[in-house]
């Protein structure tokens, strides 16, 4: 009889909780049922795209995930805490790039930075110093002195995601990270979050730019009318809907249709 | 394109009428409450011009020619220096479309009277209509420019503050100029009660008789197109409505330009870097309270309107005790009063109230950056309220210590410490469970004042009445123990009624602060919602 190379455990695994995770998560504005009973478990280090078209719920699902919409229904968390139960704890646990960029826009990048710092507790030294380093990554060193109000629409979303990293949280929520961000900013966007995800961080991605989703995304959650109706890896994605990329699948996922070429000119 | 513009204001405020909770409530209210503000001044207005036209039909033409001015300016100044508080079109969103310009002036003004505000110059309208014998072809005419000059220069005005604020200078001096407009208010108010209760209400409106300069000033042409139509003067009242109307058409095409302006040109960028800001944050003091402190002093002097809070407050309430410590402006005399300068802490009601009793309402959308940050709510709030107390101990000492030097009491001076102390926490107290309970949504942030929306009514007023009156209760023991001390010989120790003050002001702000706190914990979602502006 062969030993098997890895040893079987003597005691029972502890069972982790997922590093993200919704149960039954419903958000309605009004009649309109924003988010369906929504289950969600992304591990610790996925790389996760949570896709949909727009007003799928996506946006409304990591708002309610991070603690800034209440859920009608369903319990969410970050790891063994549950978000509404204890908001302190998952807040200083994860970073947020929203979609709207509703950032301090009378501080200076390096002021929302430090000020940033110092709500997640860093010590002054430290943050100064991760400060100055995400400002040189971010190519905003000379900009690190002028108003966010001042700043253009590609440095805002990378003064906001310098923001949300400055605390090396061990979970991202990015919203639309690469929307009207120029190519050189979305490239250098793109190795920042490869490298956290390779140092173990767990990130939650909502694009529409589905060449990224498939090339960054360990696995892929699509959002229709406010329901998680597939969840699969790329690969399995594109398997599983009979087509070679995730955009097709994607596509065919939400039941997108064509127009009518010739009503323009008609 | 007038009636569509018009139609699409209209449907604006119904459907926000409908859809939200807020404006379901602040509409009506704001309705009830500038319908009863335009009745009282109808009936002012209507019994004023009766008086005077039985006794002295001079007089009485130019009291209605004052009256017209009068609410003319009120109304153009009026949303500039305290927040407007009706939605208007917004004139960048019209841009793209195929308007002319003399179509968009044309339906901005229209659709700038669907508004409830509107219902006051009608009220009044009607009332000054009422006063007049005869004439009655001449009334809606009149009424129309009347109305058109109100809408037009009201927004010609907005938008000029609006192109100020555009360049880095204009920031700089637009406290001012919002300020010496409600300093000149104050003292043309102070002036025009002196002269009424001194020479009487006749003798004043003759003592400057604006009807003759009626050509040159367009509401006054308008108000004499209607008495000169009463008097059977037809020519003349044609005249003056023609003169009312060019003067429409001047301000019109003004504004015109200047909107031509503001939507091709883009707003100064702010200063160059300065030393202080290459430093950010990471110098001076550190910690999650301070560092909230810090940053709400950076907005306290960076954002125009805060800016104008504490500096506009400050020196108003400054020329206010100015005037009473010379006795100028009719209050009692301050001079011979030992407690003097004990005035300035309880004067710490009028000061920074709108940053105070409204703390989420000033981080508008970037709320929902704050909130997703680990910070317990009660640091969050004892940030704040660290900025606000701070200022409000500056702005009380320089009162105090201007109170003691121009009355030379300063036995008491001392005892002004506990004041305050009580007085900051009152203030601070009533003002935590307010921001967290009925917080307020502000303009959106941004140099622009001509298409900015509260879109609450009268909430914001009535919030801070009431909440102005709470701090004001509140105050009542603590202020009464110390002044009534120094001013009955000392019944009570002195040291006593410091101490009584200050644990007065201390168990106040501990108890609403742990109230606050634990209401803001549960309420975040739906105070973001409350404060983001859309």
């Amino acid at each position: 009889m062969t030993q098997p190379l890895i040893e079987e455990p003597l005691i029972d695994v502890v069972e982790t909780p997922p590093a993200v995770w919704a149960k039954g998560l419903v958000r309605k504005f009004g009649k309109t049922v924003a988010v369906d009973h929504v289950d969600l478990s992304i591990g610790t280090g996925e790389f996760y795209g949570l896709l949909g078209q727009n007003g799928a719920g996506k946006t409304t699902t990591i708002k309610s995930i991070v603690g800034l919409l209440r859920p009608n229904a369903g319990t969410v968390g970050i790891g063994e805490f549950n978000t509404w139960e204890h908001p302190t704890e998952v807040k200083s646990r994860i970073g947020v790039l929203p979609e709207e960029f509703n950032l301090y826009e009378r501080l200076t990048g390096a002021e929302l930075l430090d000020f940033t710092a110092a709500m997640h507790g860093l010590d002054r030294q430290e943050a100064k110093s991760r400060r100055n380093e995400l400002l040189d990554m971010l190519d905003l060193v000379d900009a690190g002195s002028k108003l966010v109000g001042d700043y253009s629409r590609g440095m805002r979303k990378k003064v906001a995601l310098g923001a949300a990293i400055i605390h090396r949280p061990p979970v991202l929520f990015l919203d639309e990270p690469f929307e009207g961000v120029d190519a050189v900013s979305a490239r250098l966007i793109r190795r920042l979050l490869q490298q956290a995800a390779q140092g173990g961080t767990t990130i939650v991605f909502s694009s529409h730019e589905m060449h990224l989703v498939e090339k960054l995304c360990t696995r892929i959650g699509i959002m229709v009318a406010g329901k998680l109706t597939i969840e699969d890896t790329p690969e399995g994605l594109c398997t599983k809907m009979g087509v070679d990329n995730v955009e097709d699948a994607f596509i065919a996922a939400v039941g997108g249709k064509t127009p009518d070429s010739s009503w323009y000119v008609s | 394109m007038v009636r569509l513009l018009v139609g699409l204001k209209a449907r604006l405020t119904w459907n926000g009428f409908r859809n939200d909770l807020q404006r379901r409530v602040g509409l009506p209210v704001a309705l009830a409450l500038l319908t009863w503000t335009g009745i009282w001044l109808a009936r002012a207005h209507y019994e004023t011009a009766s008086l005077l036209q039985d006794t002295n039909p001079q007089a009485y033409a130019n009291y209605l020619a004052w009256s017209a001015l009068f609410l003319f300016l009120v109304w153009v100044t009026l949303p500039v220096i305290i927040f407007p508080l009706d939605e208007n079109l917004d004139p960048q969103q019209l841009a793209s479309l195929p308007l002319t310009p003399n179509r968009m002036v044309t339906g901005l003004a229209a659709a700038s009277l669907v508004a409830p505000s509107t219902v006051v110059p009608l009220i009044v309208i009607g009332a000054n209509t009422s006063t007049l014998s005869g004439g009655w072809w001449m009334v809606l005419p009149s009424a129309i420019v009347y109305l058109g000059l109100l809408a037009v220069a009201s927004q010609l005005f907005s938008a000029a503050i609006s192109g100020i604020l555009r360049t880095r200078r204009g920031r700089d001096i637009a406290t001012f100029l919002v300020l010496g407009l409600a300093t000149g208010s104050f003292f043309v108010y102070r002036s025009v009660s002196r002269s009424i209760s001194e020479i009487g209400i006749a003798d004043s409106a003759l003592s400057l008789p604006i009807l003759e300069w009626w050509l040159l000033i367009p509401p006054v042409a308008a108000q004499k197109a209607m008495i000169e139509a009463a008097a059977g003067n037809v020519a003349p009242a044609l005249l003056a409505l023609t003169a009312a109307a060019a003067g429409l058409v001047v301000l019109a095409s003004l504004w015109r330009n200047l909107l031509g302006w503001l939507l091709t040109t883009p707003a100064q960028q702010s200063k160059p870097a300065s030393r202080a800001r290459k430093g950010g944050m990471a110098t001076g003091p550190w910690g999650v309270i301070p560092t909230m402190a810090r940053k709400e002093f950076r907005f306290y002097v960076r954002d125009p309107r805060q800016r104008l809070v504490w500096t506009g407050t400050v020196i108003f309430v400054g020329l206010a005790v100015g005037g009473a410590v010379m006795n100028a402006t009719g209050f009692f005399d301050l001079r011979e009063r030992e407690w003097a300068p004990l005035v300035a802490p309880i004067l710490v009601l009028f000061v920074g109230l709108p940053i105070a009793l409204n703390l989420f309402g000033w981080e508008r959308n970037a709320a929902s950056y704050l909130f997703v940050l680990p910070p317990r709510p009660h640091q969050i709030l004892l940030g704040k309220n660290l900025a606000v107390a701070t200022a409000l101990t500056v702005e009380t000492a320089l009162l105090t210590l201007g109170l003691a030097t121009f009355t030379g009491q300063w036995t008491w001076v001392w005892l002004a410490i506990p004041l305050t102390v009580a007085a900051i926490g009152c203030q601070l107290a009533v003002g935590n469970l307010v921001s967290v309970l009925t917080p307020l949504r502000l303009p959106r942030e941004g140099t622009d004042v001509f298409a900015q929306s509260t879109e609450q009514g009268c909430l914001a007023i009535i919030s801070q009445t009431v909440s102005f009156f709470a701090i004001g209760l509140l105050l009542v023991p603590p202020a009464s123990i110390v002044v009534l001390t120094v001013e009955f010989g000392q019944v009570l120790s002195p040291w006593i009624a410091a101490l009584a003050a200050i644990g007065w002001g201390l168990a106040f702000y501990c108890i609403s602060l742990f109230l606050a706190s634990r209401l803001l914990r549960r309420r975040m979602p739906e105070v973001l919602a409350w404060v983001q502006v859309v």
